[in-house]
């Protein structure tokens, strides 16, 4: 049935170690990375303007881009231009202070056509972004344990539960780490996208603890049925999610852009982590349990 | 099978097109399901959005700030408040004056309130200028037991309402519709949040900035051959306020009339200070060379000097016979129409209690331009997605029976989404469209595990076989329901800006999905895998 099929591994010929070692690893790595980051920078991620302060301005104008920083007294630290309009550019700059800086652009800038230059502005004072990043971390930290207690709740069993949390907890600073590789910087936005990992984490984990715990049949058998639902799935979202990272980007609507290439990453971590840390864990946890 | 057995059995598929239907009313037809106010809105005045948003485009759907264009200040209060404090409520205004002198404030930067219910108090100062320690001597010195432990950052909720509600007016005042201003606890700070669309965050600071603290005082000769002056009128002696004025005599004006407690007292004033006699028309301020001869009538706001003059000799006349309290009214004049307007909005809007922060918080806007390129550009992306999603659906189970209904249920959600937000005028912004991307992907995962579950283990024969399936499918779908739910409800609540428009929509997408759209799903596949 279908064009593709979801290809059947066989899993009897790898042990519940070697399964577990890949996923630990990959974790294993984020983290590290994570932490070397807090040694290094002194903050585990990157932070976006609207947690570590600052201000990003869009501009049309059609000033050369090499000119663009020689209008303002401070050095934007970052000028990127839109891919989709020709003359628009988003720059970022430490300063907070979003009259001067509008202001600088709009003496200093040359009009494209009839457009005002500053298209958009954003300021964030450091100390608002720091509350701001307070009840950005509480709202995850909330959001997590929620997600572990009905894991609890809907299993009653803890290796079953645990295995769920672990993964969800994996696919969290996998794209965390992939974060601070390719150079993209936590914001709401990207909040919003690891909150949604959550969500789609857990559908995958569920799905195959159901499949291999609550139906009668060969444990081998039952995963490779959860599979092929949950591979289904899974690599849908992640080509909607790419679908969406790249036609956002184009157009420059940085927010989509990050929250579709946070979800491709973290569900690519999520196929890994399901289908070979969770599914040892629920191996070992049925076998052993009945060899006893 | 006779209509009503179809209906019976396949309620949920009517169910979901009643849904649809309905949705695609309130987004399509011109004035939408709830043709006045508003029932959405997070506080604030959003009432008048309404009347400019409906009718703009082709659907009734409410856009947002950063699709729309606008300007969002957000900023905490200035100031410390000093709570669970026992003091005699009689007291009240011995304490603010002690305050004032003790602490050298400002006018109108020292607020004492008692509350009844509790039998303690609250003392606020607007000031960043004053140490902890200062403000509880200072306390100490009112004769109110406080310690630097009574002492927190802010203000008190009642200031903030007053804030809130001052900010609302003048921007009312100054005839901007389309404004919204609430509050926010952000990492356990109060911030207000000003919405407005259509003006430049330095428009927007230049109306909020200004205290407001109107006052008319007496500028008029002392014994000693100098110039003494005396407060003669504050904001709660004005009864009525017109609007900015003009006609040829008098330039720009502003018609006050008096309230009748003060009256009196003020007709006595200015007869008593020769205002109406000596002084009819008599007005040079600043003058050095005129000192010991000038009447003149100073209005001042911030404790700045913005106008002087003098009284009219009908005025005058009126009042030296005492004629003047039976029509308490007068004209305040203002060199400048722009003048009159803003005297006459901070006398309606009254003062703002406190001074707002603007460097400690967030500043954000977006030209209209810009927000219709984000509207068309996200539309573009939410097409392109579903247009994927749909793709690899066809590919995976090359069976029409099961892709078309899974595609068609997949957009109906949306549909459903859309029309929700046009019915109660939710306004959307850019996280709403993540969010709407959001639903679409959770919502064919669902799909994906009810088509699969369904037709597993072989063809689907009888109905009790279908049910049993479904059911199985359904304990997924609920447990990673109430995930969701779980894992955005934080969001939802907190003022997270952005993330709250997106966490609102995706659990309301997973509501919608696990109430009404999968299940009606099953019902098409049970149609189509049963009854041939």
């Amino acid at each position: 049935m279908g064009y593709f099929e979801i290809p059947e591994i066989d899993y009897t010929r790898y042990t519940n170690r070697q399964l577990v070692a890949v996923p630990l690893a990959v974790l294993a790595v984020a983290l590290m990375i994570l932490g070397g980051w807090y040694l290094v920078f002194g903050t585990p991620v990157v932070l976006g303007i609207e947690f570590a302060g600052g201000s990003e301005l869009t501009v049309e104008t059609s000033t050369d881009r090499a000119d663009i920083p020689d209008a303002f007294e401070e050095e934007p630290e970052s000028v990127q231009a839109n891919q989709a309009e020709d003359n628009q550019y988003i720059l970022q700059f430490a300063s907070d202070d979003q009259q001067a800086l509008t202001e600088q652009a709009e003496s200093n800038l040359e009009p494209a056509g009839e457009a005002s230059i500053v298209q958009s502005a954003t300021s964030t004072s450091a100390s608002f972004g720091a509350a701001l990043q307070q009840t950005a971390l509480f709202g995850v930290a909330f959001a997590f344990i929620g997600m572990s207690l009905i894991a609890f709740i809907a299993f009653r069993t803890f290796v079953p539960s645990i295995a769920i949390v672990i993964s969800a907890f994996s696919d969290i600073v996998i794209p965390l780490a992939f974060m601070n590789l390719a150079g993209i910087p936590l914001t709401l936005g990207t909040v919003a996208a690891l909150l949604l990992l959550i969500g789609y984490s857990v559908d995958s984990d569920i799905l195959l603890n159901n499949h291999i715990l609550r139906r009668s049949g060969d444990f081998y058998e039952s995963t490779h049925r959860a599979m092929r639902t949950g591979v289904t799935m899974t690599v849908t979202s992640m080509v909607a999610m790419l679908v969406m990272a790249t036609s956002a980007w184009f157009f420059g609507i940085g927010l989509l852009t990050n929250i579709g290439l946070i979800l491709f990453v973290g569900l690519a971590a999520d196929l890994m982590n399901t289908y070979m840390l969770n599914l040892s864990l629920l191996r070992w946890y049925k076998f052993r349990g009945v060899s006893r | 099978m006779s209509p009503k057995e179809f209906l019976k059995a396949y309620w949920k598929i009517m169910l979901l097109v009643l849904f649809v239907s309905v949705s695609l009313y309130a987004l399509f037809v011109p004035g939408g399901l709830l043709a006045d106010d508003t029932l959405a809105g997070d506080g604030g005045l959003e009432g008048e959005e309404d009347e400019q948003e409906v009718g703009e485009g082709w659907t009734n759907l409410v856009y947002g700030l950063t699709l729309d264009g606008g300007t969002r200040l957000t900023a905490p209060v200035v100031g410390s408040t000093a709570e669970d404090l026992e003091i005699d409520p009689n007291d009240q205004t011995e304490i603010e004056q002690t305050l004032y002198s003790e602490l050298d404030l400002d006018t109108a930067d020292a607020t004492v309130r008692y509350d009844e219910e509790s039998g303690l108090a609250t003392a606020e100062i607007f000031t960043d200028n004053v140490s902890d320690a200062d403000f509880a001597a200072a306390l100490q010195e009112a004769g109110v037991d406080a310690t630097e432990d009574n002492i927190r950052d802010g203000v008190t909720q009642t200031t903030r309402d007053d804030i809130i509600e001052t900010i609302s007016l003048r921007i009312n005042e100054a005839g901007l519709s389309g404004a919204s201003v609430s509050q926010a606890d952000v990492g356990g700070q109060f911030f207000i949040v000003i919405e407005v669309p259509d003006m430049s965050p330095t428009e927007l600071r230049e109306l909020i900035e200004q205290r407001g603290v109107v006052e008319v005082v007496a500028h008029h000769p002392d014994d000693d051959g100098g110039q003494q002056n005396d407060t003669v009128l504050v904001q709660e002696d004005f009864a009525t306020i017109g609007t900015a004025s003009f006609n040829d005599q008098s330039g720009d004006y502003v018609p006050v009339t008096i309230t009748e407690e003060r009256a009196p007292g003020f007709q006595d004033d200015m007869n008593d200070f020769g205002f109406t006699t000596t002084g009819a028309g008599q007005c040079a301020f600043e003058d050095d060379g005129a000192d010991g001869q000038n009447y003149c009538l100073l209005t001042v706001v911030d404790g700045e000097v913005v106008d002087s003059h003098s009284m009219s000799p009908d005025l005058g006349a009126n009042m030296n016979q005492g004629t003047w309290v039976q029509d308490p009214q007068f004209q305040m004049l203002t060199p400048t129409q722009q003048d009159a307007q803003q005297l006459s909005v901070n006398l309606r809007a009254g003062a703002l209690p406190a001074p707002l922060d603007f460097n400690s918080g967030q500043t954000f806007t977006l030209d209209p331009a810009l927000g219709d390129q984000f509207k068309l550009y996200s539309l573009f992306v939410g097409i392109l997605a579903v247009l994927s999603v749909s793709g690899m659906i066809y590919l995976r189970y090359a069976d029409a029976r099961v892709a078309v209904p899974m595609i068609v249920t997949g957009l109906a959600e949306v549909v459903i989404l859309l029309g929700f937000a046009a019915a109660i005028r939710m306004p959307i912004d850019l996280s709403h469209i993540a969010g709407f991307i959001a639903v679409v992907g959770t919502g064919f995962d669902d799909l994906i595990i009810i088509a699969d579950e369904v037709m597993s283990e072989g063809d689907v024969n009888s109905r009790r076989v279908f049910q049993s399936r479904f059911r199985k499918a359904f304990w997924v779908i609920g447990v990673a329901a109430a995930t969701t739910i779980v894992a955005m409800s934080p969001l939802a609540i907190l003022s997270l800006g952005d993330l709250r428009g997106f966490a609102i929509i995706t659990i309301l997408g997973v509501l919608v999905g696990v109430l009404v759209t999968r299940p009606a799903y099953g019902d098409i596949l049970r149609y189509l895998m049963t009854e041939r």
